[in-house]
């Protein structure tokens, strides 16, 4: 059984390796990046469009007030749980071979947070009043209002991604403290040095900083749970068949985990291939990472047989009629595809051979989050096609290009901030990194001195019998 | 203060000025004061304006030929909406759809503003001059009216126009109207347009009368039918059926509707006279022999109607009386609906009805102002004149037959035979657009009238069988365009160039029938010794003047040898469809295809909006391959239109309808091009008694074109159905149930 | 702005909605001599809508043109549904006993699921019964439109005011002044009339009176040709409404109806989706149908 990380990379060396990846990228990057700008564009140009026009250029009418604007909000939430289930979740649980990835998953958060709020606005047919959702002293004495999931939303996005980037932010310290007395002078060398806060890891500065790490990680985990419970009363809270679901909070968690993980497997492989992290973001680790996927994704299995089960057996009729309408209706395709995505592609991930195969785990994941792009939208559009109301049913009623614009756009917003911050910042934590090596390197000589003295013992005996 | 109270205060010291007077502003309006223009700034309202209260100033719809009473809110000078009158007989103040959107004919962007004469803008003095011109040398019986329903003074001073050139041509021309069903009352009853009473009966028999939707006058005969359907007269709740090819908004209505093969409704109530016999009915013996061989399985063949279904309504109308049987559109649609309708009064006759749910109207005192009621045998009496090049110089008010003409009649090439068409009109119509000059005319909201209904509705007193009124139309504010004139006013200029010695007294209109009204105080309800200005301010202000009519009777004139119907038709092979057109109450004839509330208003039977559509039968289409939204091609022996399938279930198997009124060029933006002209494509058949064009005998044949639409309607996915959800549109079962007591 | 203020208004929230727990509302608390219903007889109803029309005209409504309509951004604050026999199974459509019409509008529910959803406290409850929609305060979320159960909220979609054709010169003219005319992005829909309830409300106020029953009707209730629209206030115990919801049984706040009815004096009264508890204002009353023919 390989290693995780090989024991004897010598400290220089992890600087070195990564700070490689913080040098003036290659054209590919600039052409990557200007890809990703072309896409947001056309996002910001159909928003522009929408804001001007109306919301209807959307496509979005009575019933269907709700489309792929309030699913991909809840998609890039869930996203934004892989930071903090690596970050967080496996720094309590002392689970170390998070350590190299942790990183990009946790800029990832970041990111896929700023990219959710976003469509809050775009969601909204005035957003230019968006502040009324803020408790703001005003004249009318007038309060947001308590008692809404949406508000819930606002407060906890909020408090999710400050305490995210904070997050970040506070554990890349010691980093760009590396990177600061690393770097020639410029804008780099500023910016570090700013940012660096006159680190000088010293032991009282390595104590604090490890408090505060570790509070802000038991602060946050609980947050992010929260979180996406909270995300989904938006459903569950309801009273429209197909999202007045009480098995919501917990699956939304859980999808949001897994859509986390699938995309940490994405990104791995291609932070792996293009800084050439390979001695880092190791396959051992990839493994590791692909099996909880894999278990992530059972028990998001097993919740949707929760949903489907409690349907079946309620006496609820308008919510057995939405899980026929997704099953055999216009949505048909892409439930089943969701499924297929969801729950048959991830055995793909059991197939030990297939566990570090580059090309086919990359694929997987990429289907897993299709999948969970498409169950968030299958949440919404069922249910405002076939409710309680027969006379406005609507099964013809499709997002409009518009729309899909502004959904491709995010994505191409999400990819510039993340290679913005890939190049400069480092996207490997280098002193978790050394003291991973270390602490492995340490147990492994214990483990030898312990193999070496039981064998030394024997020996000894040996001796001691042979010498007399 | 309040609006409410208001409306009790005392109108006599102003009113009866209306809104004209409150926001004049100089454009040059000289009918107010004797012909002096009065500037009224708002510094200085008048005392009965309150700025945020509104007036409400009484008038007449001019929607459809109903006349119900209506109120305008007025607020600083301008009208917002429509109200009814509380002390109407007509409408007793409530509203249809089709009246409410009379204020966006009012304010409609498309109205013509200006006299256009060859499309150029002159003013009116050149355009009457230009009439004038025209017309000298010409005689009289070179000239032509074709207008709508017309009363009241407009019509007083339209007969003395005619009369002062000479010529008899006038043609009273409205593509929906009962004619066939006047000249049958007439024979039946001895009065062309009867008070139906709805509210009398027990039972109600219809034959395709949508008395709900747009049949004579809807509004007036709702009322009657929720005391119908309470029972406050009949001490039980009533019960119609319904007969027609296609439903109507009164067959959606019905405890029973029956789809029936297209003309022979005729059969069918002979039918009912043979099975009401056998339930015990006093059938006289002649009657009784003639309807011999009309036995409910032979009617049942002929019909289409199960026989279990004839035996049913018989037993029902032998068993719950007074009942009224009603002979709509549908029935008097054919080339035998004379007939048709003939036998749907027989029914009556022996049902014991005529007296007691036909009433006759009293007879207008003044049957000058009576209204020339509109038919279709007119236009083609029009129509046969002007391609023999009779006419020279013709006129045309509240008729757009470019449009609703046939094309088989060839009527846009006849029209422009006459070498000098004249068109009063609020839009560049079609028939407007073929003509001539085209002369504005100001909207009901901003004119003077006179109107007289056809229907005579009275209120239910002692006095109902002498009660008939005439209604006053007034003004809501100043005309919005100053060169648009009512219609009144251009007659008026118009007798002015023949017998200016009779009528130069008078500046226009309103001076004309101030002087009429205040001439016959004492006939329209006032006292000789009543002062001037008080009797004319309360009398326009009230909008109704009670008329002591004469008393009449009906009789039940019908013999034995008035039954007659032709023998069931066989199929037509090559055109093995009937077109049946549907009037809907809010589209009717298309005259107000420009109003977008209506267009947006969506049909209630199918929920279409903006656009006409053709009604199959589900099986029909399922044969024919046809889905919801497949572009239609109707081709009948007289030409093709196309429009988009909706299946429906209220219409026979072997019928398909379409909504006249659509199809639209020009117009207006809301009208043109929207949905398709089934007027254009109905075969020249005539009514054999009356020469009435015969609406339902045209054979069609439909194929899909290739092109399929989704169907813009309100109904959403899964049509009319309830989708298996409790309680949504409760429909209860029962037999005899009286709700005169619930309250 | 205070905290207690937030807290008086919340205490004041949960005792005005009459749910079934907590029996009749805690009118001690909060008192209102005013509740305003409806009592609408489908047996009355022809489906003409004359209503749906009167409400356009009242209530400043765009007629949103075709293709708009075929994008299900129709306005009808009112809108007639018809529904049709299905006695051979869902979706097979009979017509022979004729079509049933439901006028459809907002229910004014009393537990309003529009009203716990809005996440900036656009639609609250009104002292006189209302499910009020406070078009400047709404961003446009559409949280309420989600959660109707009968989808009887509409929504500006587009600016009307500057869209070609809606309102083209001189057919702003006819605007109601009494109400706004809103922009895009707000959520709007019925308000049984509340510009004429105000008025009536004011007219009493100032005489020192109770508001009459009769004294204000809805534009629906006013244009309809068979009066099969009773409005009115459900508090007033002479109210043509209170009467007609008395006798049907029909209480506000109940979500099953005990009706205490003999087999041949069927009470017709209703309410739709009563088993979702949205306590809905709104009394509908049964279609008949004669079964002699």
């Amino acid at each position: 059984m390989t290693k995780d990380i090989r024991e004897d990379i010598a400290w220089a060396k992890i600087n070195q390796d990564v700070l490689k990846s913080l040098q003036t990228p290659r054209p590919a990057y600039w052409v990557i990046l200007f890809v990703a700008f072309c896409v947001f564009s056309v996002g910001l140009g159909c928003e522009i469009y929408q804001y001007n026009m109306g919301m209807g250029v959307s496509n979005l009418d009575n019933p269907h007030a709700w489309g792929l604007y309030i699913a991909s909000f809840i998609f890039w939430i869930g996203m934004s749980h892989s930071g903090t289930l690596l970050s967080a979740i496996l720094h309590i649980m002392h689970a170390d071979w998070r350590k190299p990835i942790y990183r990009f998953a946790e800029a990832m958060t970041t990111f896929s947070l700023i990219t959710a709020a976003m469509f809050v606005a775009v969601h909204l047919g005035r957003v230019w009043q968006i502040y009324y959702a803020l408790p703001y002293p005003n004249e009318r004495w007038a309060w947001p209002n308590w008692q809404s999931p949406l508000l819930w939303d606002a407060m906890a996005v909020f408090t999710y991604l400050s305490s995210s980037i904070i997050f970040l932010y506070v554990g890349m310290i010691p980093d760009l403290a590396i990177c600061r007395d690393n770097m020639q002078s410029g804008w780099r060398k500023k910016l570090y040095t700013l940012m660096a806060l006159g680190w000088e890891g010293t032991d009282r500065q390595w104590r604090n900083f490890r408090m505060t790490y570790l509070t802000v990680a038991c602060f946050l985990i609980p947050l992010a749970v929260s979180v996406h419970s909270i995300v989904s009363t938006d459903f569950s809270v309801s009273q429209q068949p197909g999202m007045h679901v009480t098995s919501f909070p917990p699956y939304f968690v859980a999808g949001a985990l897994y859509s986390g993980c699938a995309a940490i497997i994405s990104l791995f492989i291609i932070l792996r291939y293009v800084f050439k992290f390979e001695e880092y973001m190791t396959l051992p680790i990839l493994r590791k990472v692909v099996r909880l996927t894999f278990a992530i994704a059972m028990v998001w299995t097993y919740l949707n047989c929760v949903e489907f089960a409690a349907t079946w057996y309620s006496h609820d009729e308008a919510e057995k009629a939405v899980l026929i309408q997704k099953a055999i209706g216009p949505y048909a395709p892409f439930f089943w595809t969701m499924i297929f995505c969801g729950s048959v592609v991830p055995f793909a991930m059991m197939v030990k051979k297939w566990q570090t195969n580059i090309p086919i785990m990359f694929a997987v994941s990429l289907l897993l989050n299709l999948g969970m792009f498409l169950e968030r939208w299958m949440i919404v559009s069922p249910t405002l096609s076939h409710d309680y109301w027969p006379w406005q049913f609507d099964h013809d009623q499709w997002p409009s290009m518009i729309q899909w614009g502004i959904v491709f756009g995010s994505f191409g917003f999400f990819v510039i901030l993340f290679m913005v911050f890939c190049k400069v910042f480092p996207s490997v934590s280098m002193y978790e990194v050394k003291e991973m090596v270390y602490h492995r390197s340490l147990q492994s000589k214990k483990a030898e001195a312990e193999a070496a003295a039981a064998e030394g013992l024997v020996g000894e005996e040996l001796a001691v019998k042979g010498a007399n | 203060m309040t609006e409410n109270d208001f409306n009790r205060r005392d109108f006599l010291k102003v009113l009866g000025w209306g809104g004209t007077a409150v926001a004049l502003s100089g454009c040059g309006n000289t009918s107010i004061q004797n012909g002096e223009e009065i500037i009224t700034p708002y510094v200085t309202l008048p005392e009965y304006v309150i700025p945020g209260i509104a007036n409400y100033f009484n008038t007449t719809c001019a929607q459809c030929s109903a006349g119900c009473n209506i109120k305008g809110r007025v607020r600083e000078g301008r009208v917002l909406k429509a109200e009814g009158n509380q002390d109407s007989p007509v409408n007793r103040g409530k509203m249809c759809g089709l009246g409410q959107a009379g204020v966006q004919n009012h304010y409609n962007p498309d109205r013509v503003t200006k006299p256009l004469l060859a499309g150029k803008e002159v003013t009116w003095d050149q355009a009457l001059a230009a009439i004038n011109d025209k017309l000298g040398g010409v005689k009289g019986e070179e000239i032509a009216f074709l207008t709508g329903d017309i009363s009241g003074h407009a019509r007083v001073l339209l007969d003395n126009y005619l009369e002062a050139l000479g010529s008899k041509n006038h043609f009273a021309y409205e593509a929906v109207s009962p004619a066939v069903l006047r000249a049958a009352n007439k024979r039946a009853y001895g009065v062309e347009m009867p008070r139906y009473r709805i509210d009398k009966a027990a039972v109600v028999v219809s034959f395709g009368a949508d008395f709900l939707g747009a049949w004579i006058t809807p509004v007036h005969f709702s009322q009657q039918y929720a005391q119908f359907r309470k029972g406050a007269r009949t001490g039980g709740r009533g019960v119609l059926v319904q007969f027609e090819p296609k439903m109507t908004l009164t067959g959606a209505n019905a405890d029973r509707w029956v789809a029936i093969r297209p003309g022979s409704e005729g059969a069918l109530a002979l039918g009912l006279i043979n099975a009401v016999a056998s339930y015990g009915a006093k059938v006289p013996a002649d009657i009784a022999a003639a309807v011999k061989e009309y036995t409910p399985e032979r009617v049942s063949l002929d019909t289409g109607v199960p026989f279990e279904q004839i035996n049913k309504v018989a037993k029902l109308l032998v068993e719950r009386s007074p009942s009224l049987i009603l002979a709509g559109d549908a029935a008097e649609g054919y080339a035998h609906g004379m007939q048709n309708a003939l036998a749907i009064a027989m029914l009556n006759q022996v049902l014991g009805n005529v007296g007691k749910t036909i009433e006759a109207p009293a007879s207008l005192p003044f049957p000058q102002l009576a209204p020339a009621v509109g038919n279709r045998a007119a236009l083609v009496e029009f129509n046969k004149g002007l391609a023999a090049g009779k006419y020279k110089v013709v006129f045309t008010y509240a008729a757009n037959p470019v449009f609703s003409a046939p094309a088989a009649l060839q009527f846009q090439n006849n029209f422009k035979k006459a070498e000098f068409k004249v068109a009063f009109t609020h839009y560049m119509d079609e028939t407007a657009q073929a003509a001539d000059l085209v002369l504005p005319l100001a909207s009901a909201m901003e004119d003077w009238a006179t109107v007289v209904p056809e229907y005579t509705a009275a209120p239910e007193d002692s006095h109902a069988d002498t009660y008939v009124h005439m209604s006053f139309r007034q003004p809501m504010m100043d005309k919005l365009y100053p060169d648009t004139r009512g219609i009144g006013d251009v007659l008026l200029g118009l007798l002015k160039q023949r017998k200016s010695d009779d009528y130069k007294g008078f500046d226009d209109f309103y001076a004309y029938l101030h002087n009429a009204v205040l001439k016959n105080k004492v006939a329209l309800g006032g006292k000789a010794t009543d002062g001037d200005d008080e009797f004319w301010n309360a009398t326009v202000s009230k909008g109704i003047v009670p008329l002591g009519g004469h008393a009449n009777k009906v009789a039940a004139k019908l013999t034995a040898a008035d039954i007659k119907l032709p023998p069931v038709a066989g199929p037509d092979t090559a055109y093995p469809l009937r077109l049946v057109p549907s009037v809907s109450a809010n589209m009717r004839d298309g005259r107000n295809a420009n109003q977008p509330w209506l267009q947006e208003s969506p049909d209630p039977l199918t929920t279409v909006v903006w656009d006409s559509w053709v009604e199959i039968n589900p099986q029909t289409a399922a044969k024919l391959g046809i889905v919801e939204g497949d572009i239609i091609e109707i081709a009948s022996r007289s030409g093709s239109i196309k429009t988009q399938a909706y299946l429906f279930p209220g219409i026979h198997p072997d019928v398909v309808s379409i909504p006249v009124g659509y199809g639209h060029h020009g117009m207006g933006r809301y009208a043109n091009g929207v949905g398709a002209n089934v007027y254009s494509m109905l075969d020249p058949v005539f009514e054999e008694q009356t020469g009435e064009l015969a609406l339902s005998e045209t054979n069609v044949t439909i194929a899909r074109s290739g092109e399929r639409v989704i169907v813009v309607k309100d109904e959403g996915a899964v049509g009319g159905s309830q989708a298996g959800r409790a309680k949504i549109a409760v429909q209860w079962p029962i037999d005899k149930v009286d709700y005169s007591k619930e309250v | 702005m205070g905290v207690a203020n937030l807290l008086e208004n919340w205490s004041k929230f949960r005792h005005t909605h009459p749910v079934d727990d907590k029996g009749h509302p805690d009118w001690e608390a909060y008192p209102s001599d005013i509740k305003w219903a409806m009592a609408i007889d489908l047996d009355a109803c022809t489906g003409c809508n004359a209503c749906s029309v009167a409400c356009y005209a009242e209530n400043n409504l765009p007629a949103v043109g075709k293709e708009k309509y075929g994008h299900g951004h129709a306005m009808h604050w009112m809108r007639i549904e018809r529904y049709w026999g299905e006695d051979a199974g869902v979706g097979q459509f009979n017509a022979d006993e004729g079509a049933r019409f439901l006028p459809m509008l907002c229910q004014q529910c009393e537990a309003a699921p529009c009203e716990t959803v809005c996440p900036v406290g656009a639609t609250n409850h009104t002292e006189d019964g209302l499910n009020s929609q406070i078009y400047n305060r709404c961003i446009g979320s559409r949280y309420c439109l989600v959660n109707c159960p009968y989808k009887v909220r509409y929504f500006n979609w587009y600016d009307y005011p500057t869209t070609q054709d809606v309102w083209p010169s001189p057919m702003e003219q006819q605007l109601n002044p009494d109400l706004t005319v809103r922009g895009k992005g707000v959520m709007e829909k019925c308000t049984f009339c509340k510009q004429r309830t105000y008025m009536a409300r004011n007219s009493a106020k100032t005489e020192g009176r109770p508001v009459r029953d009769g004294d204000v009707m809805t534009a629906c209730q006013e244009a309809c040709p068979t009066g099969a629209i009773h409005f009115g206030n459900l508090f007033d115990p002479e109210s043509q409404v209170a009467k007609m919801w008395k006798t049907q049984q029909v209480e506000l706040d109940k979500d099953k109806q005990a009706k205490d009815e003999s087999s041949d004096n069927r009470l017709r009264g209703y309410r739709v989706l009563e088993y979702l508890r949205p306590y809905p204002s709104v009394m509908y009353m049964e279609r008949v149908r004669e079964t002699a023919v």
